[in-house]
């Protein structure tokens, strides 16, 4: 059972990488022999550093939005957590690395199965709910959002079951592989969390169209995505905010000052009134002052138009797309398809939150509560995208392997 | 860089990779385009709107400017009072049912203080959004010290309850020239929508605003420029810090021309005289009312006013925590002589004979009568063409005074000789220029219209015409519509329909007097700066119109003016004046009103060579105008004149000292 959804421990039966036919004895070797020296020298540097500058400059801008107006008093905790988090994430993406990604193939199962419980778990009276949404599990003082985690182990999944496809992929091959996607967005679809889920299928678009899905099950696919996502917003499965949000994008009038577009309005302000050199760090009116709702975890990007203005801005955005250049080059030069795919779903997940992120609070998106990977604030979040980037570490790294 | 090739690249889709490629590009584009869209192009709207969510504005009142008379004295200064406000962003933290408990008790202590109010109407007011959020809304204004120290000493047990110091009006000299200075209260909720639009002393629910007299005429300059502190809010609206202040600046003090010894002096004799009239019984033995009376003094070189009494008075200190309804009340009794009306220029009565020297300039002027053509007066006139009893008119006082020409009618007061003038004019006004010839040459005086002088509510008077009682007894039923010669008789010697305003009066002997100007009565004359005294506006006198004055037509009434106080109706009232040193031209007016006793009114100016002092008094329900107005005149004249010195005001509004009799007499001659 678990060999046909190619998620368990059989032999693989992937055509390319197997040719070298040290298959065998490797799999008989302690797993971190794998840790050869050699990898380390194939680190990519320029990946880390971007993601270092974006996550220091995320929880700046963090304690910028969350230390209050009380200067004999700042709050620091949110920044000290958000720290902690880049720590933890720091330490998953190193664990993550340690490992070769062709030997990960084998336990692929283990996080996506865990990760998918939680999902399971979550929606039942053991998570917890914040406006309409149940999405996390209250930890002690933190909070733990299940579905961040299982966007990672799902592209971990989906690019082991593609990597041992056949290219074209037949049918039954992509079925597998949409529904190893559909059963965590169907869970998170009860939370209700559309964004996320949209994250899932930017994923799933990414690697299927890398992956080899043949072009006509392509279409096929899109178009009923397309019919699906207007039956979605027609029909009740979304919360009525969710749909609000959704139509007020669609009928964005900035004359109109209603109060379900406060969000959106708050954040245009903030972002544009930076101006080119930004108000300074610290600095922001919107962002001092609380103007934006959620500013420090969905709405974050508007601290850094706000105080650092079009120049900082624009930087942090030069530098989320350079670590979508360089997954997208680990991709092109990586060493094998399951590497590759890795790449591509991490790609394809970026890229999304990112623009969705970000075009949200500029008001060209709807507004759709995902953050924006490595400077929201949210230890989920953050340690899934260091997990992430460690699956890209990892096979750019060992692409010569 | 050297990019080593792995051996075996065919799992590499490259067309698909690259498709991937330019749809992630395509997407960073969007968001780059759209951050330079926001960012560079379009911040500054964005900005503005940035700007508006933090900031929130407060206004701190300014002190307003004083009120001086012409000498410098000080009629209304301000003075700084205790003001109980309630800061509703600590008393709202409270919970509900504390909030009512201190709201009772402060309304309880507030009441035993003299503000009566309760804990429902505290709430109410501080429930009005249109005060500021961000500054303490005042619940009571010159409340006592003990009541301060108390709520001092006691904040605890009121939370949110603070006291302040706010400028208020005070007058050092009591009612003096109340009617002139007016009073200021808190505004309503029609001037605040009219000053919407205000930048540069905006108002709010707070403000007090000048209601009427000068406070409200000259509002714009006596208002200072609110302070305005700048406070940023958070987005709960909560103050976070003062960003800026800019503090208030008191409005400019305003000089007028009045002089405070000459109003203090007229408002006295005014007051002397209609108690004298109401103590003195009439020859018939009826009682004069004596209820209200004006005397107005000016320049007719300029058309300042020196002096402009109006009785009864009242003590503006009475407006300045807003007039309680028993007083309201009282001060606009007509039983009571109405005391907020300033009755110089609110006032409208029949002038009497004091209108005689304008008729006698329709006459001149249009040839009805030349200054040599002799009338026979026989103490009567039987108007032509009239049949029934009320066609033959009698003189009044019924003497006769034989052959007489313009002058002497005039200081004689012939009835008889206007009488024939205003039927004259009417029946022969196809010669004379028509149904209102005679009217025609009235209203160049300013007769029938309001002077323009900047006070509050001024009257038109009435100059009546065929026109005028046809429309005006379509409207009201008044018997006959049609403009008889009777109407022209009545009206040639100030009776009928006739109305004057004492002001108008006054301005009309000016215009004479200074051969022909007529200006608008100057109540003002200039603006300046709180302490440096600079002077930011100086008022001119302003030309409302000019009356032509041949030499041989003023001539002949000048001379008839003249001899009232040497031979004349105002003889007696005069005796004893120093003619010689100070000739002065007059007039006596005793204005009959049925069921009523007269309305006293004299007219007069001086020195007749070159007039500086042009002087009207009308008292109502007080008899003759020769014996009862006459005498306000002369005491008026005196103290212009330096016959008799005038004295400084004192806390009361009045003249120190002792106050001599106006010496009006019972007695005398119609006129």
């Amino acid at each position: 059972m678990a060999d046909a959804w190619g998620l368990g421990r059989a032999p693989h039966r992937g055509p390319s990488v197997a040719g070298r036919g040290d298959r065998g004895r490797r799999r008989l070797e302690p797993v971190f022999r794998t840790r050869a020296p050699a990898a380390w020298k194939h680190v990519d540097l320029v990946l880390v550093l971007c993601v270092a500058a974006v996550s220091v400059l995320g929880a700046l801008m963090v304690l910028s939005s969350t230390r209050g107006t009380n200067p004999d008093a700042y709050d620091t905790s949110f920044l000290r957590k958000q720290v902690l988090f880049i720590a933890v994430g720091v330490v998953g993406m190193v664990l993550v690395t340690l490992v070769d990604y062709r030997h990960l193939r084998d336990v692929a199962w283990v996080p996506y199965v865990v990760t998918t419980l939680l999902l399971a778990l979550v929606v039942s009276p053991l998570g917890s709910e914040r406006r309409g949404t149940q999405a996390w599990f209250q930890l002690g003082g933190f909070q733990l959002q299940p579905a961040e985690l299982a966007k990672v182990s799902a592209v971990l999944a989906v690019a082991t079951v593609l990597a041992r496809s056949e290219v074209p992929l037949r049918a039954r091959r992509l079925a597998v592989a949409l529904v190893v996607l559909g059963l965590p967005v169907a869970l998170i679809m009860l939370q209700p969390d559309l964004g996320t889920a949209l994250v899932f299928l930017a994923i799933a678009t990414g690697t299927l169209l890398v992956g080899g899905a043949r072009a006509r099950h392509l279409v096929l696919l899109t178009a009923v995505g397309v019919i699906g996502m207007v039956g979605v917003v027609n029909s009740d499965v979304l919360e009525d905010y969710q749909r609000d949000r959704l139509t007020n994008f669609l009928a964005d009038d900035d004359a109109d000052v209603q109060a379900s577009a406060y969000n959106s309005d708050q954040s245009k302000a903030a972002i544009a009134s930076g101006s080119i050199n930004g108000k300074g760090l610290f600095e922001g009116t919107q962002t001092r002052l609380g103007f934006v709702p959620e500013q420090h975890t969905d709405f974050i990007f508007t601290a850094v138009g706000e105080e650092l203005g079009f120049v900082g801005s624009a930087t942090v955005l030069g530098l989320l797309a350079l670590i979508c250049v360089r997954t997208w080059r680990t991709a092109q030069i990586a060493g094998d398809r399951l590497g590759m795919l890795i790449c591509i779903g991490v790609l394809s997940m970026l890229v999304f939150e990112i623009f969705q992120n970000v075009g949200m609070t500029m008001g060209i998106m709807p507004i759709t509560g995902i953050p924006l990977p490595f400077m929201s604030y949210g230890g989920s979040s953050i340690i899934a995208s260091w997990l992430a980037i460690g699956l890209v570490l990892n096979v750019h790294m060992r692409r010569f392997g | 860089m050297s990019m080593p090739v792995p051996e075996d690249r065919r799992h590499v889709p490259r067309l698909r990779l690259s498709v991937l490629a330019v749809v992630a590009a395509a997407l960073f584009a969007a968001l780059f385009a759209r951050l330079y869209d926001l960012q560079v192009v379009g911040s500054d709207r964005y900005q503005v709107q940035a700007e508006a969510n933090r900031v929130r504005t407060v206004q701190i009142p300014a002190p307003r400017g004083r009120i001086l008379d012409r000498k410098g004295a000080v009629l209304v200064d301000n003075r700084v009072a205790v003001v109980v406000a309630v800061d509703r962003s600590v008393l709202g933290d409270l919970p509900r049912r504390r909030q009512l408990e201190v709201l009772g008790r402060l309304a309880a202590d507030l009441t035993s203080a003299g503000h009566a109010t309760d804990a429902g109407a505290l709430g109410e007011r501080l429930g009005d959004d249109r005060y500021s959020r961000y500054a303490p809304v005042p619940v009571a204004a010159d409340v006592p010290e003990d009541l301060k120290i108390y709520l001092e000493e006691h904040a605890d047990d009121y939370p949110g309850v603070v006291v302040e110091r706010a400028a208020l009006r005070s007058y050092p000299h009591g009612p003096l020239a109340v009617h002139i200075l007016g009073y200021v209260g808190k505004i309503n909720e029609q001037e605040l929508a009219e000053r919407r639009r205000e930048v540069a002393k905006p108002y709010t629910l707070n403000d007090e605003i000048g209601k009427t007299g000068v406070e409200q005429t000259f509002e714009p300059y006596l208002r200072g420029t609110p302070g305005v502190r700048r406070i940023e809010v958070d987005a709960q609206g909560d103050p976070v810090r003062v960003i800026d202040e800019r503090p208030p600046r008191p409005g400019d003090d305003l000089v007028l021309s009045i002089d405070a010894q000459v109003q203090a002096l007229a408002e006295q004799k005014v007051q002397q005289a209609l108690a004298e009239a109401r103590a003195r019984p009439n020859r018939d033995g009826s009682r004069n009312a004596g209820t209200t009376g004006a005397a107005v003094v000016l320049d007719p070189s300029s058309g300042q006013l020196l002096a402009l009494a109006s009785t009864p008075s009242y003590d503006p200190e009475l407006a300045v925590d807003g007039f309680d309804q028993a007083e309201w009340a009282r001060l606009n009794d007509p039983a009571n002589g109405t005391p907020l009306n300033n009755w110089a220029i609110q006032g409208q009565w029949a002038p009497g004979s004091t209108y005689k020297p304008f008729v006698g300039y329709a006459a001149l002027m249009s040839g009805v009568m030349a200054p040599d053509t002799e009338f026979v007066d026989r103490g009567g006139y039987q108007i032509p063409g009239c049949t029934g009893a009320k066609c033959y008119r009698r003189n009044a006082g019924g003497s006769a005074y034989g052959t007489v020409t313009i002058p002497r009618a005039l200081t004689v007061s012939s009835d008889a000789y206007f009488y024939h003038v205003g039927a004259e004019f009417w029946l022969q006004r196809d010669r004379f220029g028509g149904d209102d010839a005679m009217q025609r040459h009235l209203v160049p005086w300013g007769l029938g219209d309001r002077t323009g002088v900047a006070l509050t509510s001024e009257a038109t008077g009435r100059v009546p015409t065929a026109a005028w009682k046809r429309d005006y007894c379509n409207r009201v039923d008044c018997g006959d519509p049609d403009w008889r010669t009777g109407d022209n008789v009545n009206m040639a010697i100030g009776q009928g329909d006739v109305l004057v305003t004492p002001l108008q009066l006054a301005n009309a002997y000016a215009t004479f007097a200074n051969g022909g100007t007529r200006y608008v009565p100057q109540v003002a004359l200039r603006t300046q700066r709180y302490q440096s005294a600079k002077v930011t506006e100086q008022l001119a006198p302003q030309v409302a119109g000019r009356v032509p004055l041949p030499p041989n037509v003023r001539q002949p009434l000048l001379d008839g003016l003249a001899g009232v106080p040497r031979d004349g109706t105002a003889s007696r009232a005069f005796a004893g004046f120093p003619l010689d040193r100070f000739p002065v031209a007059a007039k006596t007016g005793t204005a009959q009103v049925d069921g009523r006793s007269d309305t006293a009114v004299f007219a007069a100016f001086g020195p007749v060579t070159a007039p500086r002092y042009s002087v009207a008094v009308v008292l109502e329900e007080s008899g003759f105008g020769g014996t009862a107005a006459a005498p306000v005149a002369r005491a008026l004249l005196e103290g212009l004149a330096g016959i008799t010195p005038l004295r400084p005001v004192g806390p009361d509004g009045l003249p120190v000292g002792p106050a001599q009799p106006v010496g009006t007499t019972p007695g005398g001659g119609y006129d």
